[in-house]
């Protein structure tokens, strides 16, 4: 089980950023490729609209499946994004970068 | 890696993909998206509520084989061997591309542990200390071992394993990696072959070395070194390694102070580059007594750690050799050869033989002075091939000269005469060897031969003659005149035509000033008589000196 440190608030941090904290749990099955290309997608989103206002958690389904059972995922790499309410989940390798966002509520900054 | 194979290990959806996977993952998965996911190839695993387990999909599972064959190969280049012990240690499987070709290993070693042959036997401490490792299950790293393959020949093998856990964590066994390191431990001996004879070779030495970083600290010392370190104290020790030998020096005390600044200062300047080299010559108390060494310090080469090099010396018997007034050997006189005093030569065979053992061998020096007058006598002296003037002291005047002692001769005749105390200067004006004996075993001696007695109070008569017919001399006749029978004396005891004599010392031995001197030697020399320059005479013409001598030299010869 990995666990992406959660740091300090970065106030000078420019950018749209999320001002409370979002906590995700993301499923993954070992090195397998897709879960690998989801933390990559995700990570690169976390920095770009999180910031540090993030708390991940990444579950590896092979060693703990009980506990992916217990969120109702049945599939991965799946991610579950677990407060701010409401909870939301999006299966796959997270490529689709609007769907995570909104899936996330965080909208996609107007470039 | 560990994880990944357990789980595949204990998954009953074993990868081999059969028509049934895809109806069973619809059974599963119900829901559009995650349908779409699977359809759109971005899922890798699924998790059956029914068993509580997680399975890979056919790509992921395939990835993963591919992963495994990477790792595998990556392991087969890293390594010859990759093996499987159960349970109690055994091996149970072996595998390598060097298995059998380089013969260390084959079918054999199913069923042995690491502590059987062919390996060779750990030391029971190591074994102790590995079994220690298993029964943690923890991994262990390049363990080396010797081992014996199947020509009979000794090879080295480095291994590495981690313990295999099954899906209940239950301890399966260890599994890992062997390498032939039979050619690196070769060539690693060899390579200590020359850096152990440097090292033996400086250990060997009998000058203490040590060498110095920029900050003065000791990287390295000698045996020698750090035999005399363990055994002493202050600025005679030199430091161990790892120590300062700056601060050594600083902490030097006493009698020892002001070497220790010297050195700690001789040390800085070299390290600085001030100067390549620095020597001190020091007194120290060491465990053997009292000593004399000399310290040299000098840079050390190349742009390493390394800054300088202190050498140091035990001189304590060069320094007492020169010391004692021209010793040469030291050493008692062998016998036999031809006696080259005249004195001595006159004796008797079992006289001189009785002489012989309380004989020394010294070599006297140019100005240097053997009594003083008024100084008891300690030593006489027969000289060999040296000459020794005998000076009269007169306050508020130069020494005049009394007498003139060669191989003819003895220096300490007032012995004879009873009176263990010196009248007279005695000072080496012709460097060469003489035969020395101690006073108290000289007067033993000459109490005990009559010959040894009649030889030599016969030569205190002469030299009665001599100083008698010097002080007569002096006072009538002419500078030139008196320079010839000094000349010829000095010839006679010499044996050789060339002596070193300055203008300074002839008018002090003749009692003249030197101007006289001066125009004596240029009248003498004007008349081919003798050659003379800088201080150097030579004698050209002995018979015309003999004619230009006064007659005070033939009367003095006559009595001896």
């Amino acid at each position: 089980m990995h666990k992406l440190g959660r740091k300090k608030i970065d106030r000078s941090a420019s950018g749209p950023v999320a001002t409370t904290v979002v906590v995700m749990r993301l499923y993954i099955a070992n090195n397998a490729p897709n879960s690998i290309r989801a933390i990559a997608n995700l990570e690169a989103i976390c920095k770009q609209h999180l910031k540090d206002n993030f708390k991940l958690e990444i579950i590896d389904v092979l060693e703990y499946p009980l506990r992916a059972l217990a969120d109702g995922i049945l599939v991965t790499p799946s991610l579950a994004k677990v407060s701010p309410l409401p909870s939301a989940k999006i299966v796959g390798n997270l490529s689709d970068r609007s769907s995570v966002l909104h899936a996330l509520g965080i909208l996609e900054p107007v470039v | 890696m560990k994880s990944n194979l357990r789980v595949l290990e204990g998954n009953p959806h074993r990868p081999d993909a059969g028509p049934g996977l895809s109806a069973h993952i619809l059974r599963l998965v119900k829901s559009a998206p995650e349908r779409r996911a699977i359809a759109s190839g971005q899922i890798d695993a699924v998790i059956d509520p029914a068993t509580g387990k997680a399975f890979l999909l056919p790509d992921a599972q395939q990835a993963q084989r591919e992963d495994g064959a990477r790792v595998r190969s990556l392991l087969a280049l890293a390594s010859d061997w990759s093996w499987e012990q159960d349970e109690s240690h055994r091996f149970v499987s072996h595998t390598g591309a060097a298995s059998g070709s380089s013969g260390v290993f084959d079918e054999s070693i199913i069923g042995k542990t690491l502590r059987d042959p062919p390996f060779d036997t750990m030391s029971e401490a190591d074994w102790r200390a590995h079994q220690r490792l298993l029964e943690w299950r923890a991994a262990f790293r390049d363990l080396e071992l010797g081992c014996t393959d199947r020509a009979g020949g000794m090879r080295s093998v480095s291994i590495s394993g981690e313990p295999v856990f099954d899906a209940q964590d239950r301890f399966k066994g260890y599994r890992g990696t062997m390498r032939d390191i039979t050619l690196r431990k070769q060539s690693e001996a060899l390579a200590q072959k020359p850096l152990r004879l440097a090292c033996d070779t400086l250990d060997a030495l009998a000058v203490q070395l040590c060498v110095l970083d920029s900050a003065g600290n000791v990287i390295l010392a000698n045996k020698p070194a750090g035999a005399f370190a363990a055994g002493s104290r202050g600025i005679g020790a030199v430091v161990p390694v790892g120590d300062n030998y700056l601060a050594a020096c600083d902490k030097a005390r006493g009698s020892e102070r002001k070497d220790g600044v010297a050195i700690a200062a001789g040390v800085r300047q070299v390290i600085a580059g001030d100067s390549p080299l620095f020597r001190h010559e020091y007194v120290c108390n060491s465990p053997a007594g009292r000593c004399q060494y000399s310290l040299t310090v000098t840079a050390y080469p190349g742009d390493g750690a390394a800054r300088v090099v202190v050498s140091r010396e035990n001189v304590t018997e060069r320094k007492r050799a020169e010391r004692i007034p021209g010793n040469v050997t030291g050493h008692k006189v062998a016998e036999g050869g031809p006696i080259a005093n005249s004195l001595l030569a006159a004796l008797p065979a079992k006289d001189y033989q009785g002489l012989l053992a309380g004989f020394e061998l010294v070599t006297l020096t140019y100005g240097e002075v053997l009594f003083e007058p008024g100084e008891p006598i300690r030593h006489v002296y027969f000289p060999n091939d040296s000459l020794v003037s005998l000076l009269t002291t007169i306050e508020g005047h130069e020494a005049l000269e009394v007498g003139l002692v060669g191989r003819e001769g003895m220096i300490g005749i007032s012995l004879v005469l009873g009176m263990d105390v010196s009248s007279v200067r005695a000072l080496v004006q012709g460097a060469g060897t003489a035969m020395r004996m101690n006073a108290a075993r000289f007067r033993r001696q000459f109490r005990k031969s009559l010959p040894l007695q009649g030889e030599l109070y016969r030569y205190a008569h002469a030299m009665l003659v001599q100083a008698r017919q010097t002080a007569a001399c002096n006072r009538f006749h002419e500078v030139q005149g008196r320079l010839a029978r000094w000349l010829l004396m000095t010839h006679d005891r010499a044996r050789s035509d060339q002596f070193l004599l300055t203008q300074k010392f002839l008018a002090d031995m003749l009692g003249v000033r030197r101007a006289g001197v001066t125009k004596a030697a240029g009248s003498l020399q004007q008349r081919k008589l003798i050659s003379y320059s800088r201080g150097k005479i030579r004698m050209l013409d002995r018979q015309g000196l003999e004619a230009a001598s006064c007659g005070c030299y033939e009367a003095v010869k006559s009595h001896q």
